[in-house]
């Protein structure tokens, strides 16, 4: 059984995050899907935002020896495959692993079957019926077996690639060429939709949906705090779900995992963020779209187990440790959201 | 609620999620003449939020965006 401190860690650190992602509407899926189907980047520009400020967070904490950095294991076709499976069953979800989430706080029943789908989804991979294609794609031995390197670097804490330490370079190199064209593209397309607030602070933090710079920062800031409390990784929100429907199927305390704490603070959090907001409410669309949002669920379940982690563990914590295989498994995450959303909504 | 203007046309989306809101809205406004209202009710929020300046872009006026109730909003649209 994890011990207290740690529960509680997770908890809290997933009431603040289930808070900010609630205000901030922050969902990968839109974020991704809305490039191609709507010309839309506020939520894709809180995404950059939130990933510059890990990158920046992670790497001083690692250089002034808090933390180490733990990218994970580059099994490329795992990663490949497992990526675009994430991406097609996250538009059918109508949410990756975090907005499905995060909106189960808000009273979305939709996303409550999407949810029960990814945690079926996992644990069949994982343990049960579909591990064969688990352990065909993560193999020990032959062509897809895992890419590590001999010269880690000094601020990893395991044997896993990052773009510094397969080029042998300094990783802050990276670092800031890539927070400096982040930010300089942010400035330089920030004008024009935003429109001007009005309110009261009280109002502008609790009543209404922030600013995507606000969301962009406070995600930021609060998987800084993450690797922070947990040490051995920043956010993630597949993984403690899957811990959570393995403990009740064995009975076993020992398969609940900081994130599984970390993914029920985040249903707290979201809910009293919808409370106080005003816009906790139970509902649900029609069975058609139920069913769709239950498989495409499965699907994320099983493409999260596949590639080792869901948008979050990749594209939210793991690209801001620059790990090669999260660079790979994001950009196979976007490439399956990109071709089922033109395949559902922009054909003909 | 407040009647001020009489909806030409009413799409009720409550709920929809993610983007069928949106691309509904879309889609009807697209089917309606000059001049007509049309009354969304939707009830997700990201969407409540994001439909507006959508349809504003379009070039078509939002007369007012209304939150009607617990997570419920009313959004009425003046085809250009």
């Amino acid at each position: 059984m994890i011990d207290t401190s740690l529960m509680l860690s997770g908890l809290v650190v997933g009431i603040i995050f289930g808070f900010v992602l609630q205000r901030g509407r922050f969902c990968m899926n839109s974020a991704f899907r809305d490039i191609i189907l709507m010309k839309e980047y506020t939520l894709l520009k809180a995404v950059a935002l939130a990933i510059v400020v890990q990158m920046i967070g992670f790497h001083l904490m690692a250089t002034m020896g808090y933390i180490q950095l733990y990218p994970k294991t580059l099994y490329w076709g795992a990663m490949i495959v497992g990526g675009f499976i994430f991406g097609i069953g996250m538009v059918l979800a109508a949410g990756c692993a975090s907005g499905t989430t995060y909106r189960v706080g808000e009273g979305m029943m939709g996303s409550f079957v999407a949810l029960l789908g990814l945690m079926i989804g996992g644990v069949i991979t994982s343990g049960g019926a579909l591990i064969e294609l688990k352990s065909y794609l993560q193999p020990t031995e032959g062509a897809l077996k895992a890419i590590t390197t001999d010269n880690p670097g000094s601020y990893v804490g395991n044997s896993n690639l990052t773009l510094a330490n397969v080029f042998d370079l300094d990783p802050w190199i990276f670092v800031a060429i890539i927070a400096i064209i982040i930010l300089a593209v942010l400035i330089w397309k920030r004008g024009g939709e935003e429109t001007k607030v009005e309110g009261t602070l009280y109002e502008r933090i609790f009543k209404m949906g922030w600013s995507w710079w606000v969301t962009g920062i406070t995600v930021g800031i609060v998987g800084i705090i993450a690797f922070l409390a947990f040490e051995k990784y920043a956010l993630g929100i597949s993984g403690g779900w899957f811990g959570f429907l393995n403990a009740l199927v064995t009975g076993d305390p020992d398969k609940l995992n900081w994130f599984t704490f970390l993914v029920i603070g985040v249903v707290t959090g979201a809910a009293i963020a919808a409370g106080i907001a005003g816009e906790f409410k139970l509902r649900a669309p029609n069975a058609r779209r139920l069913l769709q949002q239950f498989i495409g669920g499965l699907i994320m379940g099983i493409g999260a187990v596949i590639g080792t982690a869901c948008n979050i563990g990749h594209i939210l914590s793991g690209v801001p440790q620059l790990a090669l295989s999260s660079i790979l498994g994001g950009i196979f995450i976007i490439l399956g959201c990109w071709v089922t959303a033109y395949i559902m909504f922009m054909r003909g | 609620m407040s009647s001020d203007v009489k909806p030409t046309e009413v799409l009720d989306v409550r709920g929809e999620v993610c983007p069928y809101p949106d691309v509904k809205t879309q889609k009807k406004v697209k089917s309606m003449k000059s001049g007509e209202i049309l009354e969304v009710l939707v009830d997700y929020p990201l969407s409540a939020e994001r439909i507006p300046p959508s349809v504003e872009k379009k070039g078509h006026e939002v007369l007012k965006v209304e939150k009607t109730g617990t997570g419920e909003w009313r959004i009425l649209i003046k085809i250009k």
